[in-house]
């Protein structure tokens, strides 16, 4: 069966270009327009890993990955951060609300493909 | 003798006047500056999402996700990406300075090994030298110590210096070495390229320019580069230089101390 990956967005342009590479890569991937979505949809689908955008209507990134990660049931999903916040303090930010890994935007593809890789061998 | 009094009276309000206006004025230019740095800092940012869509695509096309791009197509996308990344390079660049003259920079201080990051920096330039049949030599000292700091903003200090030799060496070599001695450590960066004239040598750190203009068109480069690299290095409390000759080529070099436990002040 094929891993599924939450991807939680709110730019149309940039979850295309995420469905068309982890499409390709033989990924599942659902997908989550606002941090309060996100936080729903990772409750009702239990996804395998979780893309999260940063700055998002509703509820930003850093919010919704705290609630994931202090729910028990979610808190094992690896969250990573994909984010063109790059002001100064925003990694530690992320970090501490307790993503898994941290990747700035515009990211390479083919790098992001490699680091979900290491969560989802 | 009143109406000198009276005199002196309406010159002593007026200086008062005055230095209220100067204080004032200084606020104001002080709250502009920090206007025109918040506005770089955001600009840099809205700038970095589209082109997240442009050098994402290009990527995937290239890969072949949509199907096997003929050479035609993928001779144009890969300068389509060359000049999204040199574009994304004066993005990332100017976004650094705002921050650094905001004094919005915080350095991430952890414990590092310089070997480690002279070997990154070295791996990740090597196929530049390759490709201009450069040598290219990494001496780290087997006695280098682990040493306590920025080690991103570090590499990326290393990084700039040994890019700009290896951008402006035509033949001969490229030389990094590493010496720790007092506390500090110090890493020189030798070229064989054309050298720089004593009078350019204070102005190569000063942003948006290189010694010859007429150079940076064929060179590329923002001309952010180097002043970003001796700000990052003045803020581990250390510091960056030039020793260089006209023909007898350039060796820059920076010294931080080996354990940093506090960013040093911002000017």
């Amino acid at each position: 069966m094929s891993k599924r990956i939450l991807v939680v967005e709110d730019q149309e342009d940039n979850r295309q270009i995420l469905r068309d590479l982890l499409g390709s890569a033989g990924y599942e991937m659902t997908e989550a327009g606002d941090g309060e979505a996100g936080v729903a949809a990772a409750k009702a689908q239990r996804p395998d890993l979780i893309l999260m955008d940063i700055q998002l209507p509703l509820m930003d990134g850093y919010e919704a990955t705290r609630r994931i990660k202090a729910d028990p049931d979610l808190k094992r999903i690896p969250v990573i951060v994909v984010t063109s916040y790059a002001l100064s303090g925003d990694e530690t930010k992320a970090r501490a609300a307790g993503c898994d890994a941290y990747v700035t935007k515009p990211y390479s593809p083919r790098q992001l493909l490699a680091k979900i890789k290491e969560y989802l061998p | 003798m009143a109406q000198t009094f009276a005199d002196q009276a309406v010159i002593a309000i007026e200086n008062v006047r005055l230095v209220e206006e100067v204080q004032g004025k200084s606020r104001q230019v002080e709250e502009a500056r920090k206007h025109k740095l918040q506005f770089l800092a955001n600009m840099s940012h809205e700038l970095r999402t589209p082109l997240n869509a442009i050098l994402g695509y290009t990527e995937l096309i290239l890969d072949n996700i949509y199907g096997e791009a003929p050479d035609k197509m993928r001779a144009v996308l890969e300068r389509i990406q060359t000049n999204g990344k040199h574009l994304l390079g004066l993005i990332n660049d100017v976004l650094d300075l705002s921050k650094i003259e905001a004094g919005q920079l915080v350095l991430s201080l952890n414990d590092y090994s310089i070997k480690d990051m002279m070997q990154g920096v070295y791996v990740a330039v090597e196929p530049l030298a390759n490709s201009k049949k450069l040598g290219f030599k990494l001496e780290t000292p087997p006695d280098l110590l682990r040493a306590h700091g920025d080690e991103r903003r570090l590499s990326q200090v290393l990084l700039n210096l040994v890019g700009n030799a290896i951008k402006f060496t035509d033949t001969g070599e490229v030389a990094i070495k590493a010496a720790a001695a007092n506390g500090s450590y110090t890493i020189a960066v030798r070229d064989t390229g054309p050298g720089i004239a004593e009078a350019d040598q204070a102005k190569i750190f000063d942003e948006f320019q290189q010694a010859d203009s007429t150079q940076t068109k064929a060179k590329g480069g923002t001309g952010l580069g180097l002043s970003i690299a001796k700000r990052i290095v003045e803020m581990h409390g250390g510091r960056l230089w030039v020793e260089s000759q006209p023909g007898k080529g350039s060796t820059f070099s920076f010294t931080v101390p080996l354990r940093v436990e506090q960013q040093a002040g911002q000017s």
